[in-house]
Formats: C-alpha cells, structure tokens, sequence
C-alpha cells in the first residue's frame, strides 16, 4: 500500500467524528439555533456510547444511546432559547460544561476505578461489494466500517433535505428571515426544536464514534477539542453541508497528518505536531472568514410578539 | 354601497389606556382602488393590521363578500383572500423571486422541489398585471421598487382579493410609483379591490376612486374621488389650513405646488460655510459609495439630497458628521479643513447631526433625557464642574430643552427609549441646537413622525437658517427635499446626478436623475 493510499484511507474514518458533529451543528444552525455545546455533548456521547456498549454488549445501541442523550440535551437547548429566549451562546456554554461533568460522573460511577481498563470491541470494517474491488479508490472509499458510511449518507440526506425539498426551502428560510417564514406560516418553534435536538443526537454520536473505531477504550480527554474545531467547521464551510464534507476532509487530513508525523520521529517535540490542526485552522479561518456566509439569523431568537412592537 | 367587497364595522383597538381606534368603519367596493388617508399615528396601518390579523381588536366585525369572517391571524386573512404589503420587505434576501413567493405554499415535490410551474405562474401574474420581475432573480440584488413588485405577486400568488399597501411609494422614484399606480388599476380592472394607506393627498386624488380619511384613530369621512379636491383632504387630515405652518406641511404631504412655500424659505446667505470637495467615502465593508462628490452650502441655505436608499446617503451623512473617516477629498466648515479630526472638533466647529435611523444612531435608549443632552457636549464647561460633569447643571438644561422643543415626558428623568418617535426626535434636536450649530445635517428627519412633530421638524430647520446655519438635507421623501430645499441635488451611486434651483424642480426629471437615467450622465 502506498503512502499516500495510506494515509487517505486513514482519513476517511477520522472524518466521521467531524461530518457527525458539523452536519449535526449545521442542520440546527441553518434554523438559526447556535450550538456551542459540540464538545461536551461529543465527551458525553463518548462515555454514554462506550458504557451502553460495553454493560450491552451491542455498539449499535451504544450509539444510540449517545444519540439520545444528546439529543435530550438538544431539547433542553431548544426549549431555553425558543421558549424562555435565553441567550442561546450563554446556555450552550451552561450545557457543555453540563455535559461534562455528566461524562466524568457516569463513567465513575459504572466503571469506578480499576487497574485494568475496560475494553469494548472496536467496529468492523464492511467492504461494500464489487465497489471495494476499485483499484485504488475502493480501498480509500469503500472498506470501512458501517458508521463511515453512514456519516457520508446523512451528509448527503441534510444536503438533499436542505436544497431538494420543499420542507428544505421552508427550513433554511427560518435561519435567514423567521420574521418572514413566520408570516407565511411556516412554523418557526418546531423547526427550531427538532433540528436542534436531531443535530445534538449528531453530535453524540460523533463522540461515541471515538472510542469505539480505534482503541475500543474511553479515556478522559479523548475528544481532544474536537467539537471546537467542529463550529470552526461549520463556519468554514459556510453553513454548507457539501461545503462541510471537504471541510471535514481537511480536519481529518491535519490530524493524520501530525500523527504520521508523530510516528516518523522527525526532530520536533510531538507536542508542537499535534498543534498542528488548530494552527492550520486558524490560518484558513482568517482567510475563509472572507467569503464564508452564515444564516443571517444565526445565534437570535426569534420573538414574534416584537413584531408588533417596532 | 349595494355589495361592497369588504366591510369593517365599528372596530375598537386599544394598547393600554391609548385607543388605537375608536369604532372605525370602512366600506370597500368590488373593482375599486379605495384611498386610506391620514397623518402619521391617524391609525390607518391599525385598521389594516387588524385585518389582516396581526392586530386582535377588542370590539367589531369584518365582513368579506358579505359574510362575517373571523381573522385571528395572517394565515387566515392570507385563506380569506386579503394579502398586505408592509412598508418593511419580509423576504428571505439570498433566494431568488419565485423561492419567495413559493416559500410556505404547496409547490409540487414534497421530496424534489419543481418550480417550474411556479415560475410560470409568475411569469404570468407579473405579465397580467405589469409587475415587471425576472423570477430568477435573487432579492438581495434587487432594488426597491422591484422588491415590491415581489411582495405584491406574494398576495397575488395566493390569491388575494384584497390587497392592502401600506404607504407603498415611500422609496420610488415617480416613474416607479406611476407603474405602481398602473398596476394597481389593472388589479382592480381584473376584479380585485386594492386599500391604499397613504398620506400624501396627491397620489390619493390620481389613483383612488374613493377614500377615507382618519385623524386620532376615527374615520373623519368617506369621499368620492369626484366630490373632494386636495384642499378639502388636507383640512380634514389636519384639521385646520389656517395655521401657517400647516402650508409648509401640506405641501410636503403633497396637496399644494411647493411654490406656495417659496416665501416661507429663508433668505439665502452670500458666506460660504460648507465646501466640500471631490469626497470619497467608504462604507463599512470598504466599497466606495461616494465618489469624488463636491458641495458648497451657503449661510442660511437648504440643500436637499435626493436619491434612492442605498445611493450613498449615510456614508455621505457620517461623513460630513465627522463620524465616518474620509478617504479622499476634503470638507471645510467655515474655512477650515476638516478631514482627518476628531468627531469632537466636528462637533466644537459646529457640525450637528441628526440621523436617520434615530433608534440607533441617535440616542441612548435607557438613558434618561437629560443624559442624552449631555452627551456630545460632557466637555463643555456649561456642565462641568470640576473636572466632573455638574448633573445639576445638565437637569437644568434637560428642563429647559423639554419646555422648548415641547418634548412629551414627565420629565427630564424620562428614559428616551420609552418616548414616542415624535419625541425622540425633538431630543435629538434639541441636542444639535444646544450648540448653535453652523451645519446641521439632517437624514430623513421626519421619517414615522406624526403631523405635530413633522411641522415642529420644518419649524426648527427655520429657525436654524434664518441663524446663519446652513442645512444639508437627506431625504426618500422627494415631496419633502422639493418642498424644503433651496436647490436640490440628485445623488445615483454616491455621485452628484443632476442639480436644480427651487421653483424649478422637476419631480419626473429628479427621478430619473435618482435612477441614473437622467440627462446629466447620458
């Protein structure tokens, strides 16, 4: 296998964790619901995901456990902000650090302390037929496990949901003008609501993604400031689900890149490698943040009552 | 009437202790252009948002074709068959024509959006009643006139009997509320009925076939077009014409030549107080909105600006405030070159501003009146007293500010945001008299203001003249620049587009300047 096969083929599922959580960020944010929680809900799903899993014995049903819980989360986010109209940066802030501490606690009280860390079994690779046998592309593309494909078709789903449909059309308006979408009677609340609780689930499950894909253990720290880079995704992407894919790809490819780097011994402190994403994301950040667009109600809450005030 | 399309009976809306509208009537006929007549603050735009279920009134009844409707929101008044064109767009800006008019109607493809026959209906309701729109087009990139269009076909679209339009030709040039005015006799000619809210009696006499008229939230009478003449409108909107002031306004609002104002203008001083030479400004995101503009406003001159929104009117207005950086060129203020000083020497060489957006740029909200006044002079030794400002003093002046400029509050404690429009405007005046101002720059000052207020507006501005102070005038109302200004300039994408001396102003001839079709660049 060449280097380069190698390390794109490596990439491909370190994208997963980042297509998740930014699709998840960007279904709610195209309402206009900005959720900075992404970290501590990617911690919590990592920690609900791998106990359901190994208490179950099932990773499926880890990984929807870890979709629930955030999505309960979610709810919580959406009922503050469209309801009680509490500002939505204060309480996804409030969650994340709710969130966190949930993670730590749940998994203290189910594993406790021990000198042998408990272990699940890691997920599957699923070649898909004929098109694995691709030279070249079918092994970076098609021989993965069953949750890479997934995130690959849920972003494809949000994109078609979005540009496709007519609900799609309905849904992105509420972002950009719900004083408009509201007076033609699109409702401005319910859209609010379950996309952002759909997307928190999504963010979930990006976190139980990472113990169950390469090490099969939970450790504390192993989101690693993802769900961070996660909003800086969706913003450079500009809000964009197919925007969001390549966004991914270059996320992903940063990280494989530094631990190659790791790996190859070259002469720098590896901690100076590891920074590596986050310097490379400030950079594009400084250039995107001139042609990246965002709905134009991103992050405000929407009061019908003012409309009859001003 | 016999059969009249809509009727609104005895409709009572109160908010709080104020009474919106007194049990109102209004009778609308079938084929009929009906006239919505009244001052800023008559309750014209109350009556129609109670129809159009925005508003729930607390007594009376609607009735359509007959029967009694129930309207309790604007989906249902939208299923009525009545449709309303808010002088504020509701439109999604990044998506095209048809994805408006579509947005929250059952297009085919629940699964794969088909616009196609959407588009054709639209192609066919613009063509039909001469809305002239590419569906394709995105709204953003549109300019005003067009994005009305937009929201007209939104109530045609779905299929309105009733339209209503609220104040609709506040930002068109002549040619485009001729259109307009075209448009709608086709509406009406094709079987709908069409309320036109306005206060302009001009454009009521050449469109409507019958009005209403409101003061103070009654109706005053229902005329025929044919039974009524614009000095009878502007008595019963404004109650009395024997008030000299009244003439200024009247002709701003549109009921007499603006050559019956002419004597009211001051006299023109010979003093050079403003130049202004090859300005360039840029706006927020860098782009140059005014272009290389010169100006010279005399002592006790009235220059007015008109233009469509969007043409460089506030870089130009922050700009000549001290406000807004200038890239380019140079502004002089009584013989002294301004550029490059701080707002606070502006405001010490005597340039006054009163901005357009006066919520925003104009005052602090939940800061009382008299710390609004301080605000701009905290230097001044009028309200200093060692080295801090003296709050005894500034009271002092907030009193006697709100008993000359007549503000209504119940005292200067008063937080400016709980005023009325009208009010927080007099503060705002206040303040930029406070200084004997030698350039007083004014940008749609008598934007939403009731009648009492416009007229205090235009008073002040004399005053301010017949001192030696020379105004430069920014104003979407042309009615207003024409009425007021001692020359008028054209301003199409912040360049001088067309200049005329008073008394010979043009409206058609100012529009066409305003939309880049006049003589000066062809």
């Amino acid at each position: 296998m060449g280097e380069i096969t190698e390390l794109l083929t490596l990439m491909i599922p370190a994208m997963v964790p980042f297509l998740l959580a930014a699709q998840g960020t960007v279904l709610s944010g195209r309402a206009g619901v900005f959720n900075v929680s992404q970290e501590g809900l990617m911690v919590l799903g990592a920690a609900v995901g791998f106990l359901v899993s190994f208490k179950v014995g099932s990773n499926t049903v880890g990984m929807a456990a870890a979709f629930a819980i955030a999505g309960v989360f979610g709810l919580v986010l959406a009922y503050m902000t469209t309801q009680l109209r509490l500002d939505q940066f204060v309480v996804g802030l409030a969650l994340y650090f709710a969130a966190l501490g949930a993670a730590g606690l749940l998994y203290r009280e189910v594993i406790g302390v021990t000198m042998e860390p408990p272990l699940i079994p890691t997920l599957e690779d699923k070649p898909i037929p004929l098109l694995s046998d691709i030279p070249f592309l079918g092994e970076v593309l098609f021989d993965h496990d069953l949750v890479v494909y997934l995130a690959f078709a849920i972003s494809v789903a949000i994109w078609w949901f979005m540009y496709k449909t007519r609900s799609g059309l309905a849904f992105r308006s509420i972002g950009e003008n719900p004083k408009a979408a509201d007076s033609l009677g699109i409702n401005v609340t319910w859209a609010r609501t379950w996309s952002t609780v759909v997307g928190s689930g999504l963010v979930g499950m990006a976190g139980a993604y990472l113990p169950m894909v390469y090490t099969g253990l939970y450790t504390e720290g192993m989101v690693a400031g993802r769900g961070w880079l996660v909003i800086a995704l969706a913003f450079l992407g500009g809000w964009r689900p197919h925007l969001v894919i390549a966004g991914a790809a270059f996320f992903a490819g940063m990280e494989v890149l530094a631990l190659r780097a790791q790996v190859a011994g070259i002469g720098i402190p590896h901690q100076f490698v590891l920074m590596l994403p986050y310097v490379a994301t400030l950079l594009v950040m400084v250039f995107a943040f001139r042609w990246a667009r965002q709905p134009s109600f991103l992050g405000r809450n929407y009061d019908r009552e003012s409309r009859l005030v001003g | 009437m016999e059969n009249p399309r809509l009727e609104m009976r005895g409709i009572v809306k109160t908010f709080g202790p104020v009474t919106a509208l007194d049990a109102v009537d209004l009778v609308v006929g079938r084929n009929e252009v009906h006239g919505l007549l009244g001052g800023n603050g008559a309750g014209k735009t109350t009556l129609m948002n109670v129809l159009y279920g925005l508003y729930r009134p607390n007594a009376g009844e609607v009735l359509l074709d007959g029967q009694p409707v129930s309207i309790g929101s604007p989906k249902d008044a939208i299923a009525a068959g009545v449709g309303m064109v808010h002088q504020t767009f509701l439109q999604v800006d990044n998506y095209t024509v048809t994805e408006n008019i579509v947005l929250g109607t059952d297009v085919p493809g629940p699964l794969r959006l088909d616009l196609t026959e959407a588009r054709e209906r639209i192609r066919e309701l613009s063509e039909r009643f001469g809305l002239t729109v590419d569906p394709d087009a995105v709204v953003e990139e549109l300019p005003v006139g067009v994005r009305q269009r937009v929201e007209i076909l939104k109530a045609l679209y779905r299929g309105a009997k009733v339209l209503i339009l609220d104040e609709p030709t506040t930002n068109l040039t002549p040619q485009e509320v001729d259109d307009l005015f075209g448009s709608m006799r086709a509406m009406v000619d094709d079987g709908m009925s069409v309320v036109l809210i306005t206060h302009k009696i001009r454009e009521t006499l050449s469109v409507c076939d019958r009005m209403t008229v409101m003061r103070d939230g009654r109706r005053v009478e229902t005329l025929e077009r044919s039974d009524t003449d614009a000095e009878h409108l502007a008595e019963k909107m404004v109650g009395s014409t024997t008030d000299p002031g009244a003439v200024v306004e009247a002709a701003a609002l549109g009921a007499v030549d603006a050559e019956a104002v002419e004597e009211t203008l001051s006299s023109v001083g010979t003093t050079i107080a403003v130049a202004v030479r090859d300005l360039v400004v840029v706006n927020d995101q860098g782009h140059e909105l005014i272009r290389g503009f010169d100006l010279e406003l005399r002592e006790g001159e009235i220059v007015g600006i008109a233009g469509v929104a969007g043409n460089g009117q506030v870089e130009l207005a922050e700009a000549l405030a001290g406000v807004r950086p200038l890239r380019a060129g140079s502004v002089e203020v009584s013989g002294r070159a301004m550029g490059g000083l701080a707002t606070s020497s502006w405001l010490e060489h005597g340039v006054a501003y009163v901005p357009e957006d006066r919520h925003r740029d104009g005052i602090l909200p939940t800061a009382s009146i008299t710390e609004n006044l301080v605000l701009g002079s905290q230097r001044s030794p009028k309200v200093r007293r060692f080295g801090l400002i003296d709050w005894g003093a500034a009271k002092q002046r907030a009193v006697d500010a709100i008993a000359e400029f007549s503000v209504r509050a119940n005292g200067p404690g008063t937080l400016v945001g709980d005023l009325s429009g009208g009010n927080i405007q007099r503060v705002i005046l206040a303040r930029a008299f406070a200084r004997r101002p030698r350039l007083l720059i004014l940008h749609n000052p008598t934007r939403g203001l009731d009648i009492g207020s416009t007229r205090f507006v235009y008073q002040q501005v004399r005053t301010a003249t017949a001192a030696g102070c020379a105004v430069l005038l920014i104003s979407e109302d042309l009615d207003e620049v024409i009425a007021l200004s001692d020359r008028v300039i054209a301003l199409y994408q912040g360049s001088r587009a067309g200049e005329w001396p008073h008394g010979s102003v043009d409206a058609y001839e100012v529009g066409r300047s305003m939309t880049g079709l006049g003589e000066a660049r062809v």
